[in-house]
């Protein structure tokens, strides 16, 4: 439960090791480069960003060739492939790859190539296939499209709007050219939008003829080649079928190349390294012989990292304290149990300047405040079992994914104790399936209550968890003022709200009335009653004098500290937030039942069996998968709103250090275990 | 006039699923429409974009839930259903809290889940803020469920 004391650290190292050192700063991962030498005459920076817009385009290249690969030559994935996490990978492999890099980055190249090739091609087929279906109607024509003539006679070969036959082409023409004779022509087909014809005349007439046919709307058709049309779409044909059979060659070669699947991913990890050690060399200070690298380390890393250093390099490592107005960045470290619960942390604020890391108290609330909303221990051990044996099976699951599995690992160990305390089991399954199927009723009783029986038991009992919880929010903070010397502040901020939230409890406690209402069992004697509310009588006005002591204006301060007061209205609304808990506690319960009953409602026998399961399995997938969703987000919500706001502000940067951030391999360091 | 208690008692309990299960699909049908938008644009996000889809349909849940409970109580699942017109209208008030408020929470909700989604299609690490932004608006229905769920199971006990 610690937020990792930081160190800023200077190291000092040859530029003949830079390469290795660097390298070795990198798979280390434990210090976050920070700029902090100005240039002068002996130290400048160099600039790196051509060979890092190199190393980018290489990603970019490779990641494309990857997913050129998963489009045409698709990969078996196991079922759980996402759980298994990524494969390691040795120093010396790391090494060798500079061998083959050439030769893969070609690989790479040529797979966007022929993705481009596919493309092109798969447009071509189209076009060449409109061509064939232009020139179809006139593939009865046995001479070329753009045939005009021979010596002595001149040929119109074009098409007219609508649909003619040769009776009444050969009497319009003779209407429009009287003078000219011998013609010859012919239908090649007819359609009801066009007729394609054939004219043939001496050529003397040609002009004649050309100006009736102009009247007619004659078109020539566009020709594109000597050949007879027949064979020309032959031709095209035949240009399809190589094309096909280039994409087939294509997607051939992209399969072939599937081989070095593993090579590409490689490259991309191995550039994503080398680019951002680049930007790492970017920022360095370097003289002719020398470099220098400042940043943070923590503090329980800085001995191993300085003698790996001075011993095996002639480098040298300063070590100090950052400065107080330094932006230290935060890096958190916790138990086993309370880690996972780092990840909400992280999602709310990291812990800003001066202030304690939350987590292993947030923990705890957690799982707990988790297992009343979901309360239903056959859920409860769902997750438990799920989350286990995933844990149990994959070894090498991803660091993040494996921290939420083990947190919903312990939020399901707590819902099955409340499941087991509330007697939620599938809601009421076995009450349900005994009554159904077996005839008498069995139920499995609780080892408490039964909330729904009960439900003023059960929210006085959520709401009181809310108070330790609220409470446990102002220890936190009164914590961090004693630890600051602000003994003061701690005195106005929290033990004057405990006396008065405290005493105003125990007052209501103590009153008949109250207990009436909410069905209390018990009262507390009059005597606590006067007692605490003189308490809170003077938590009250030691609020009230303090709230406003950064105002030195005797009026304001009053009406600052009466609106100080005025906070506990907020806290009253704090409480009574607490009451979700009961809420989704019983949503989950009362919808399982639901579920039960619809499932029930065929009756016993076989039919009925089979009817139960079916409406069991999805009703309770679903109401599971919802419920989960809801303990999730609402668990949230009161650490984030209820208990941070007591005490927690955030606004810490998280510690990124120079390392290895790569997508397909883990990069294992050889000499961990020295 | 004498067996109108039953008809307000069921008349609330439709109410709750009506109103509330409605104002959850018109919810949810919003935030679909925003997430799809999103996963048009980057397919990864989808598991994200879905969870924040689904925050408006809890309250459909929740009148169902009521609705449920209120059948069973007046003994339209089973047992008789006899009942003073008294008692009906109590039924029928109880119902009201979820009926209204998870109609209008859920869409509500609905549109800072929308919000939350165009959050995350821009900023895909701040989704648990999306999520508890749209958390706030929740907490209403769930003290709505929580009103209408003590009043439906203490009135069976009430002796008019």
């Amino acid at each position: 439960m610690a937020v990792l004391p930081m160190k800023k650290a200077s190291i000092c190292g040859l530029q003949k090791d830079r390469k290795k050192i660097l390298e070795m700063l990198q798979r280390r991962g434990v210090v976050e480069i920070s700029d902090q030498i100005e240039q002068d005459s002996v130290f400048s920076r160099a600039d790196m960003s051509s060979a890092q817009a190199t190393f980018e385009k290489n990603i970019a290249t490779a990641t494309a060739a990857l997913s050129v690969l998963d489009r045409y030559a698709t990969e078996k994935k196991p079922m759980l492939a996402a759980l298994q996490g990524r494969q390691a990978i040795s120093v010396d492999r790391y090494d060798s790859f500079a061998d083959v890099r050439e030769e893969t980055m070609k690989h790479a190249y040529r797979l966007c190539a022929l993705d481009r090739q596919l493309e092109e091609g798969r447009a071509e087929i189209p076009k060449l296939q409109t061509q064939i279906d232009g020139l179809l109607p006139w593939s009865g024509l046995d001479v070329p499209l753009h045939f005009k003539g021979t010596k002595t006679t001149s040929c119109f070969i074009g098409t007219l709007p609508g649909e003619w036959s040769l009776q009444a082409l050969l009497e319009r023409l003779g209407e429009l050219a009287p003078d000219a004779s011998r013609v010859h022509a012919d239908i090649v087909t007819a359609d009801k939008e066009q007729t394609r014809i054939f004219l043939l005349c001496p050529q003397k007439h040609a002009h004649l003829l050309e100006d009736a046919l102009r009247q007619l709307n004659f078109a020539r058709p566009p020709a594109d080649a000597d050949l007879v049309p027949a064979e020309r779409i032959r031709q095209l044909e035949d240009e399809i079928q190589s094309v096909r059979q280039q994409l087939q060659d294509a997607e051939e070669e992209i399969r072939q190349l599937a081989a070095h699947r593993e090579d590409i991913r490689f490259a991309v990890d191995y550039y994503q390294m080398r680019a951002e050690k680049y930007g790492v060399i970017g920022r360095l200070a370097q003289s002719k012989r020398t470099f220098f690298v400042t940043g943070y380390v923590p503090q329980r890393d800085t001995q191993r990292l300085c003698r790996e250093l001075e011993d095996q390099y002639d480098a040298a490592v300063y070590l100090e304290d950052p400065l107080p107005e330094d932006d230290v960045p935060v890096l958190l470290q916790n138990n086993k149990f309370a880690e996972p619960v780092e990840g909400v942390l992280e999602s709310f604020s990291l812990p800003g300047k001066g202030e304690m890391d939350p987590t292993s108290v947030t923990a705890i609330f957690y799982y707990v405040l988790f297992g009343l909303m979901l309360s239903d221990a056959a859920y409860g051990l769902m997750l438990v079992i799920g989350c286990g044996l995933i844990l149990l099976k994959f070894k090498n699951i991803e660091q993040g994914l494996q921290k939420m599995l083990r947190m919903f690992f312990f939020c399901g160990i707590s819902t099955t104790f409340w499941g087991i305390v509330f007697s939620s089991y599938f809601g009421d399954v076995v009450n349900v399936v005994s009554r159904t199927f077996f005839g008498h009723e069995v139920g499995i009783p609780p080892l408490w209550f039964t909330p729904l029986e009960k439900p003023m038991q059960m929210l006085l009992f959520c709401l009181a968890i809310g108070i330790v919880h609220l409470f446990a929010g102002l220890a936190m903070k009164l914590y961090q003022q004693v630890k600051a010397g602000q003994y003061k502040d701690a005195l106005y901020d929290v033990i004057f709200w405990y006396m008065l939230l405290g005493g105003l409890i125990l007052w209501m406690l103590s009153m008949q009335k109250f207990a009436d209402i909410v069905q209390l069992s018990f009262v507390l004697p009059s005597a606590v009653g006067t007692v605490s509310c003189i308490v809170a009588g003077v938590g009250a006005v030691g609020i009230i004098l303090t709230s406003g002591r950064e105002s030195k204006n005797p009026v304001k301060r009053l009406l600052k500290g009466l609106y100080g007061l005025y906070g506990v209205t907020g806290y009253l609304s704090d409480i009574l937030s607490y009451s979700r808990l009961l809420a989704l506690g019983l949503a989950t319960g009362v919808i399982g039942s639901v579920i039960n009953q619809m499932g029930s409602m065929v009756g016993g026998g076989a039919v009925g069996a089979v009817v139960f399961i079916l409406v069991f399995i999805v009703g309770h997938t679903l109401n599971f998968g919802i419920e989960l969703l809801g303990a999730y987000v609402h668990t949230n919500r009161l650490q984030f709103v209820e208990f941070f706001g007591k005490f927690y502000e955030g606004g810490g940067r998280k510690f990124d250090p120079f390392a290895v951030h790569t997508k397909y391999y883990k990069f294992r360091e050889d000499n961990e275990n020295e | 006039m004498s067996n109108m208690g039953i008809v307000f008692a069921i008349l609330g309990a439709a109410l709750a699923a009506l109103l509330a299960g409605a104002g959850s699909a018109v919810g949810v049908g919003m935030t679909g429409e925003a997430a799809a938008g999103v996963v048009t644009e980057d397919p990864s996000k989808f598991g994200k974009v879905l969870l924040l889809q689904l925050l408006p349909g809890t309250q459909g849940i929740y009148g169902l839930l009521i609705a449920f409970m209120t059948l069973s109580q007046i003994g339209v699942l089973g047992g008789s259903a006899e009942m003073s017109l008294a008692k009906g209208l109590m039924y029928f008030a109880a119902c009201l809290p979820m009926a209204i408020v998870g109609y209008w929470s859920a869409i509500r909700q609905a549109r800072v889940s929308v919000a939350g989604i165009h959050m995350v299609s821009k900023k895909p690490d701040q989704m648990g803020k999306g999520m508890i932004f749209a958390a706030m608006v929740e907490t209403y229905a769930i003290l709505a469920l929580l009103v209408s769920l003590l009043a439906v199971t203490g009135i069976g006990g009430l002796n008019i």
